[in-house]
C-alpha cells in the first residue's frame, strides 16, 4: 500500500515537472520580407505554432503557409500558387531543432539569451539541416522567443526562370519571428 | 481615313491592356465573410476528416491559389485567447477530443466575442488555412485553423 502511493506520488512529481518543461505558443508571429531593387515585398503571418523544451532544449515549430498575408491580392495567389511555394501540397512548413547551448540559458532568471539552435527546417517539401540564433527572454517567468535569419529559395526548390519573378523576388529571403510562449496547462 | 481608325484601334487595346493591369494591381482581397460557405461542419468531424485522411481532406478544403474553402464550424467553445495582431482566437473543441478548429477573428469581427464564454455552443464562419494533425515527430497537436471569422446564427 505504502509502495502504491509512493508510486503515484512520484507519477504525479513527473507529470506535473513534465509540463512545467513544456511551453507552448499558437499564435507566434512570422514574417518574410523580400526586397529588390523592383520592390519590396512582405507578408506576415499570425498563426505559428511553437513549442520549446526547457529540460532537453527541444524546439520545434509549424507554420500554416497560408496563413501569410500580402498587401496585394495577386501577390498572394501567386505566392500560394504551384509556381511558388504550391500551399496546397504543401500546407505547412516545419522545424525540429535543438538549442546546443542549453546550459548557458537559465529559464528560472529574468534575462536575454543568446541560444545557438541546430535543426532541420522543412518548406515546400524539402528539408535542410540549419543552424540560427534564436533570443530567448525571460522575464517574470514568461519565456519570449525572436529569430531573424535569411533563406535561399533555391534551397528549397523554389526557382524562378526569367520574368517578372525573377526581376522582383529577392533570392534570398530574409525571415523573423516572435514567440510568446506560455507554460502548457494540460 | 484608314490610319485614325488603326490609331483608334491601338489606343482601344491600350486602355484595356492598363485597365486590366491596374484591375490585378488593386484587386481586392477575397472577403470571406461574403463568400458563400462550402459546407456546415461539426468541428469534431472536421477534425476527424484529417486525421483519417490528410490528403484528401487537404485536396478537398485547401485551393492551390490560397483561396480556400471558406466554412460553417460548429462547436463548443474550449478556449478564447488573443493574437499579436489583437484578434480574438477561439478553440473550438470537444472536451474528450485532442485537437480542435482555431478559429481566428478579425478586428472588425473582435466585439462578437464580448459576450461568450467557454462552453457556449456557436456557429463561426471562416477560411480553413491548414488542417489538423498530431505530429509525432514534433510532438505536436495542430488544430485546424480557420481565419477571417464571424460569428454566424
Amino acid at each position: 500500500m505504502k509502495n502504491l502511493f509512493l508510486t503515484l506520488f512520484m507519477a504525479a512529481i513527473s507529470i506535473s515537472a513534465f509540463s512545467q518543461d513544456k511551453q507552448s505558443t499558437t499564435s507566434g508571429h512570422i514574417k518574410f520580407f523580400s526586397s529588390t531593387p523592383a520592390e519590396d515585398i512582405e507578408a506576415n503571418n499570425y498563426k505559428i505554432i511553437s513549442n520549446i523544451n526547457q529540460a532537453t532544449g527541444v524546439i520545434v515549430f509549424s507554420v500554416p503557409m497560408q496563413s501569410f498575408e500580402f498587401e496585394k491580392a495577386l501577390m498572394q495567389k501567386h505566392y500560394n500558387s504551384k509556381k511558388f511555394l504550391n500551399t496546397k501540397t504543401f500546407p505547412k512548413s516545419k522545424f525540429k531543432g535543438t538549442i546546443i547551448n542549453l546550459a548557458a540559458i537559465d529559464f528560472s532568471n529574468d534575462g536575454v539569451y543568446e541560444a545557438n539552435v541546430k535543426g532541420a527546417l522543412t518548406i515546400h517539401g524539402v528539408t535542410k539541416e540549419i543552424s540560427e540564433k534564436f533570443t530567448i527572454t525571460i522575464k517574470d517567468g514568461k519565456v519570449t522567443g525572436t529569430t531573424e535569419f535569411d533563406i535561399l529559395l533555391s534551397d528549397y526548390g523554389v526557382i524562378f526562370k526569367g520574368g517578372k519573378p525573377s526581376t522582383n523576388i529577392s533570392k534570398t529571403i530574409k525571415v523573423s519571428a516572435n514567440l510568446n510562449y506560455s507554460k502548457v496547462s494540460a | 481615313m484608314k490610319k485614325a481608325k488603326i490609331f483608334k484601334i491601338i489606343v482601344l487595346l491600350a486602355v484595356i491592356v492598363i485597365g486590366y493591369m491596374v484591375y490585378l494591381w488593386f484587386m481586392p482581397h477575397r472577403n470571406v465573410q461574403s463568400t458563400k460557405a462550402f459546407a456546415t461542419i461539426e468541428a469534431t468531424n472536421l477534425v476527424n476528416e484529417f486525421l483519417i485522411d490528410n490528403d484528401k481532406a487537404n485536396s478537398l478544403y485547401l485551393d492551390s491559389e490560397g483561396e480556400s474553402k471558406v466554412l460553417i464550424v460548429s462547436g463548443i467553445i474550449a478556449n478564447i485567447s488573443i493574437d499579436q495582431l489583437g484578434q480574438q482566437v477561439v478553440l473550438l473543441k470537444n472536451p474528450s477530443d485532442k485537437m480542435g478548429v482555431s478559429c481566428t477573428f478579425i478586428i472588425e469581427t473582435n466585439e462578437q466575442i464580448e459576450n461568450l464564454k467557454i462552453g457556449d455552443a456557436v456557429n463561426i464562419k471562416g477560411v480553413i488555412r491548414s488542417g489538423a494533425e498530431y505530429d509525432e515527430d514534433l510532438d505536436l497537436a495542430e488544430n485546424v485553423i480557420l481565419e477571417k471569422c464571424a460569428i454566424v446564427v
